[in-house]
C-alpha cells in the first residue's frame, strides 16, 4: 500500500471520529472511566500487595530450643534452618543475650531478678523469617520435626487473616478488572459498529470497486485506537493528578497510616511512566480487540 | 469475457435461484437481461462479482475462473468491472469529483492520476460544471452520471449495470441507457439488468431473458429506434 493511500485512510479514521462525534464522545467517556477504575484496582491491588509484602517482612518466627540441645545440635539446627526454601535471616539468640535484652527493657532489673541468680532462666532460640506466609504452616511443620526444637511462637491468626484478605482481594479484583476490560470492548466493539453503520453506502461501494479488506478495515481501527490512545492519555494524567493527591493526603502526620508505622504508599515516581504506557496499551488493546470484534462481524468483504 | 457453463444456485432456504444457467458474453459486447421478479437477475450479478459462488457450474469473468479464485483475491476480479448501482449509492460527504475520485482512493492510484483521469471522466458524461457540486444538488439523471463515471475511472472491462433507469423517468432513462452505449462503442463490454421491456424494445440488442432461474430467450431484438 503507498504512503499517500495511508495518509488518506488515516485521514478517514480521524474524520470517522467526527462523522460518528456523538458516539465517538460517549465511547471515549466510558473507556476513560473504564480505564480509571482498571488503574485504580491496579493501584490499589499493587499497594496492598506493597503493604502485606512490607507486613510480611517484618514477620518473625521464635523457635525456642530445649534446654538439653548441645552446641552442635544448635549449630545442626541453624544449618537445617539455613538450607530450608522458605526460611530466610537465621539468627540465634543464646539464653544469656535473650536475657539480657529483658533486663535492659525493665528498670531495676537487676534487683528484680536477684532472685533468679546469674544464670539465665530463658532458653536458647532461632529467630527466622518466613519469606511466604501462604505456605508458613508447612513450613513450621518441618521445623517442628527437627531434633531439639522445643516450642514454636509464631503470629498463626494473623498471618491466616493475612494470607486470607490476599486471596479475597485478588480473587475480587481479578474479577473487577476482567468485568471493566469485557465493558470496554463492548463499548468500543458498539462505537465501531455505529460507525459502519454510517459508513454503510461507503462500504458497499468499496466492496464493489475492488477495495481489499485491508483498505476498508484500517479507518475503523484508527478511529478505534486514536479513541483508545487518548482515553488512555487522559486516564493516565486523571490518575496522576488523583494517586498524588491521595497519597499526600493518606500520608499526612496523623492519618492512620502513619499510626500504623507503614512506609506509604507506592511513589508515584517509581509507578508514572510505566502506567502512562499502560493506560495508554491498554487502551489501544482494548480499542484494536474492540475493532476486530465489530469488523469481522459486520463488515463482509 | 463472460461465460457461465451449467451454473446453478440453490440457496440455504432451499431456494434454486438459477437452474442450470449456460451463456457467453464476448468482450465489447452491450447486453440486455431482462426478467421479473425472482426471475435471477440479482443472482446472476451476485455470481459475477463473486458475493456468492454457485452450487453448480463453472463461472469465467474476464479472464478469472471464479471457482479457484478465493475470496479474500475477489477484490482483483472486482477491479475488471465498473458496477452501476439503482439507487446511485453516491456519498453524499463528498462533491461530484471525490465520489468518482472515491474509486481510484480505494484501489491504490496514486493523486497525481486522480487529478488527470477523474477530470476526463466528468467530461465524458457531460458533467464539467457540476464538478464540484454535492450529489443532493443534480437531478436523478445527472446523479446517474456520476455513478456511471464513478463506474468508469478505473477504465473496467465490463460494466454491469444494474437496474440503472430503475429511479428514473422515460426521458432520462433512454439518456443514461444512450450513454452506456456510447462507452460500449469505446470497447467496454456492457451488461445492463432491467426490467423495463419498453426500454429493451426501444433500443433492442442481444437480450437475455430469465425466468424462473432459467435463460428463455437469448437472442437479437430490433430495436424500435433501428
Amino acid at each position: 500500500m503507498k504512503i499517500s493511500s495511508m495518509n488518506y485512510l488515516f485521514r478517514q479514521g480521524i474524520k470517522n471520529i467526527w462523522t460518528n462525534r456523538i458516539m465517538s464522545v460517549a465511547s471515549f467517556c466510558i473507556l476513560m472511566v473504564s480505564l480509571l477504575l482498571i488503574g485504580f484496582t491496579s493501584l490499589f491491588i499493587a499497594n496492598i500487595n506493597s503493604f502485606v509484602g512490607s507486613i510480611e517482612n517484618k514477620n518473625e518466627v521464635i523457635l525456642f530450643l530445649k534446654d538439653d540441645v548441645t552446641d552442635s545440635d544448635i549449630e545442626q539446627i541453624g544449618v537445617k534452618l539455613n538450607n530450608m526454601d522458605n526460611i530466610s535471616e537465621v539468627v540465634f539468640y543464646s539464653k544469656e543475650e535473650a536475657f539480657e535484652e529483658i533486663k535492659k527493657g525493665i528498670e531495676n532489673s537487676d534487683e528484680l531478678f536477684s532472685y533468679v541468680g546469674e544464670e539465665s532462666p530463658l532458653p536458647d532460640s532461632y529467630r527466622v523469617k518466613v519469606e511466604e506466609l501462604d505456605t508458613m504452616g508447612s513450613t513450621l511443620m518441618e521445623v517442628r520435626r527437627l531434633n531439639g526444637i522445643d516450642s514454636i511462637n509464631a503470629p498463626n491468626d494473623f498471618v491466616s487473616i493475612l494470607t486470607d484478605l490476599k486471596k479475597i482481594i485478588s480473587i475480587i479484583s481479578a474479577v473487577i478488572l476482567v468485568s471493566l476490560i469485557i465493558v470496554s470492548l463492548v463499548i468500543i466493539s458498539n462505537a465501531e459498529r455505529a460507525s459502519v453503520d454510517i459508513r454503510k453506502r461507503e462500504i458497499a461501494i468499496m466492496k464493489y470497486v475492488g477495495a481489499t479488506n485491508a483498505f476498508i478495515k484500517i479507518p475503523f481501527f484508527v478511529e478505534g485506537m486514536t479513541l483508545g490512545i487518548l482515553a488512555g492519555g487522559v486516564a493516565a494524567v486523571i490518575t496522576i493528578f488523583g494517586y498524588s493527591e491521595l497519597a499526600s493526603m493518606l500520608m499526612g502526620e496523623t492519618t492512620i497510616l502513619t499510626a500504623m508505622g507503614i512506609s506509604g504508599l507506592i511513589s508515584l515516581d517509581e509507578i508514572m511512566w510505566p502506567l502512562v504506557g499502560a493506560y495508554v496499551a491498554i487502551g489501544a488493546l482494548i480499542s484494536a480487540i474492540g475493532t476486530v470484534m465489530c469488523t469481522r462481524k459486520y463488515v463482509k468483504v | 469475457m463472460v461465460e457461465l457453463r451449467n451454473v446453478s444456485v440453490t440457496y440455504s432456504n432451499g431456494v434454486d435461484a438459477l437452474n442450470d444457467v449456460s451463456l457467453k458474453i464476448n468482450d465489447g459486447e452491450f447486453v440486455f437481461v431482462v426478467g421479473k421478479s425472482g426471475a435471477g437477475k440479482s443472482t446472476l450479478i451476485r455470481l459475477l462479482l463473486k458475493e456468492i459462488t454457485p452450487s453448480k457450474g463453472r463461472i469465467n469473468v474476464n479472464g478469472f475462473d471464479l471457482k479457484r479464485l478465493k475470496k479474500t483475491r475477489a477484490y482483483k476480479l472486482r477491479r475488471t468491472i465498473g458496477f452501476v448501482f439503482q439507487d446511485f449509492k453516491l456519498i453524499d460527504s463528498m462533491d461530484v469529483f471525490d465520489n468518482i475520485a472515491f474509486v481510484l482512493r480505494c484501489t491504490d492510484s496514486s493523486e497525481r492520476y486522480i487529478a488527470k483521469r477523474v477530470p476526463y471522466v466528468i467530461k465524458l458524461v457531460g458533467l464539467t460544471e457540476k464538478a464540484h457540486s454535492r450529489p443532493s444538488e443534480l437531478s436523478g439523471g445527472e446523479q446517474q452520471r456520476v455513478a456511471i463515471a464513478r463506474a468508469l475511472v478505473n477504465d473496467p472491462q465490463l460494466i454491469i449495470a444494474d437496474e440503472p433507469t430503475g429511479n428514473l423517468d422515460p426521458a432520462l432513462s433512454t439518456e443514461i441507457v444512450e450513454l452506456l452505449q456510447a462507452i460500449n462503442k469505446c470497447g467496454t463490454t456492457v451488461l445492463m439488468v432491467t426490467h423495463e421491456h419498453d426500454l429493451v424494445k426501444n433500443f433492442g440488442g442481444r437480450t437475455i431473458s430469465l425466468q424462473d432461474g432459467r435463460v428463455i430467450f437469448d437472442d437479437y431484438l430490433i430495436g424500435d429506434r433501428n
